[in-house]
């Protein structure tokens, strides 16, 4: 069985609101969810946000209902991306993000998100007329990669005007993709913006989902989202890098090298034996090459 | 045997203080739900509501509801629900939402699974009680819900476990 996730929840320095957005949404019934971090490069001064321990904003996670677990809570960050030079590939600040979205504002920038950008999740703007038409081939493409279109609720929820926007997009969207690939999520900034899954599921069905797309746009394509995430860290899901701590007297900047070094290879060869380069001393691994 | 068929939605009125709940009614709740298919679908969605929609049960302790749609478009009606922002009631706004937990034939079939799903609410306040004699109340509450007989009155394990949470 599917378990519900919501993948935007808004950050926001209050601590006693972020608390609150994570007791609702586990009382709701969500088992995992995803602060998100807004980043729009077009805005003065502006730094890619650096993600808050969760054991900073809230003090003990509230157990998820109908589940004996905790809350399962992400880091994600979207990138609103108006000019090509906003997304930088690769960027170092990106990789401490669980997950990483943009949010394009015009055709070609919308065009290379799906076919290019390595990323896991495309935003479509709810708060304004859509500024292009979607095409059938970035769509396919994205769909072909693993890339989900996300289109977030709570808009709609505030404002008549934004209601008419999201109801639009979605549709005209779920009209290219044929229901592939779509999440829905809140992008609330107040508990009382949260909605529970059914209800959400139902919403679908106004978007144009039929009924098992919108079921499956809060559940397993949000799940398939955060596998696509990993794989994004890791290299095809395969092989996962991480700097040892024990290791760090002898030459780390080496090893760190080293270990990219492989990873490149193994990606390049489409070798997928598994192999573990984490935890094999660094004498046995030179070997292995 | 043919009947007039509905749904019957349990939902439940998230509020952020609790103490707005006591407030609700029925007339308030069947309301708002009126005015919020009225600005979501227009007039269409208003003559289907007053069709048969009704307010068959509200708890106001824990925001229990039980609204009962005609089975022919409940899925529309339904999808009005999440714009439901805030319920008016005896002149004032409570800033809520309503949160659907089941959808069920039949009344029955919902009263089963609230008192299933309270005796869940039971069970998650267990490990938040502060004293043993409290505890002791929250389980011997569990052991009286468990087997669902008619003999007691069913709703009363929602308004207790409201007890407990004060």
């Amino acid at each position: 069985m599917a378990v519900f996730m919501d993948l935007n929840l808004m950050f926001s320095a209050d601590r006693t609101r972020i608390s609150k957005l994570l007791e609702t949404a586990a009382h709701l019934g969500f088992s995992t969810v995803a602060i998100n971090y807004m980043f729009e490069p077009t805005l003065p001064l502006q730094e890619i946000p650096v993600p808050k321990p969760i054991n900073e904003l809230i003090d003990q996670l509230p157990v998820v209902q109908g589940r004996s677990r905790p809350i399962r809570v992400l880091n994600r960050l979207t990138v609103v991306v108006s000019d090509p030079s906003h997304y930088r590939p690769n960027a170092p600040e990106y990789r401490r993000f669980d997950l990483l979205a943009v949010q394009p504002t015009s055709e070609k920038l919308f065009h290379a998100a799906c076919m290019l950008y390595d990323i896991d999740i495309i935003c479509i703007s709810v708060t304004e007329k859509l500024p292009f038409f979607f095409k059938r081939a970035p769509i396919n493409g994205a769909i072909d990669r693993g890339v989900m279109f996300e289109v977030s609720y709570s808009a709609a929820i505030r404002d008549s005007t934004m209601r008419r926007y999201t109801i639009a997009n979605a549709a005209s969207l779920t009209d290219s993709c044929k229901g592939k690939n779509v999440i829905l999520s809140s992008a609330a900034e107040k508990a009382l913006e949260l909605r529970g899954p059914y209800d959400i599921t139902n919403l679908g069905l106004l978007f144009g989902l039929s009924d098992g797309d919108a079921k499956e746009a809060v559940s397993s394509t949000c799940r398939a989202a955060l596998l696509h995430a990993e794989t994004r860290k890791t290299a095809s899901g395969i092989v996962y890098t991480a700097r040892s701590q024990q290791e760090a007297p002898s030459d780390p900047p080496e090893g760190q090298f080293w270990c990219r070094s492989e990873l490149s290879i193994r990606v390049s060869d489409k070798n997928v034996t598994s192999t573990c380069a984490g935890d094999t001393p660094a004498a046995k691994r030179v070997k292995t090459t | 045997m043919v009947r007039v068929k509905s749904r019957y939605l349990l939902c439940e009125v998230n509020v952020s203080e609790s103490r707005d709940l006591l407030l609700l009614d029925d007339r308030a709740v069947a309301g708002a739900v009126r005015s919020a298919v009225a600005r979501m679908h227009g007039d269409y969605g208003a003559a289907l509501c007053s069709i048969r929609l009704s307010v068959k049960y509200l708890n106001v302790h824990n925001g229990m509801v039980f609204l009962r749609f005609p089975k022919s478009c409940y899925q529309l009606l339904w999808s009005a629900l999440p714009f439901i922002t805030n319920i008016e009631s005896r002149g004032q706004q409570i800033p809520c939402f309503l949160n659907c937990l089941h959808v069920g034939g039949t009344i029955r079939t919902c009263q089963k699974f609230l008192i299933r799903y309270n005796t869940q609410q039971l069970q998650r306040i267990l490990p938040k009680c502060k004293n043993a004699a409290e505890k002791d109340q929250v389980c011997q509450e569990i052991l009286n819900c468990l087997p669902t007989r008619g003999s007691k009155p069913t709703y009363e394990g929602g308004s207790e476990f409201e007890d407990e949470r004060e």
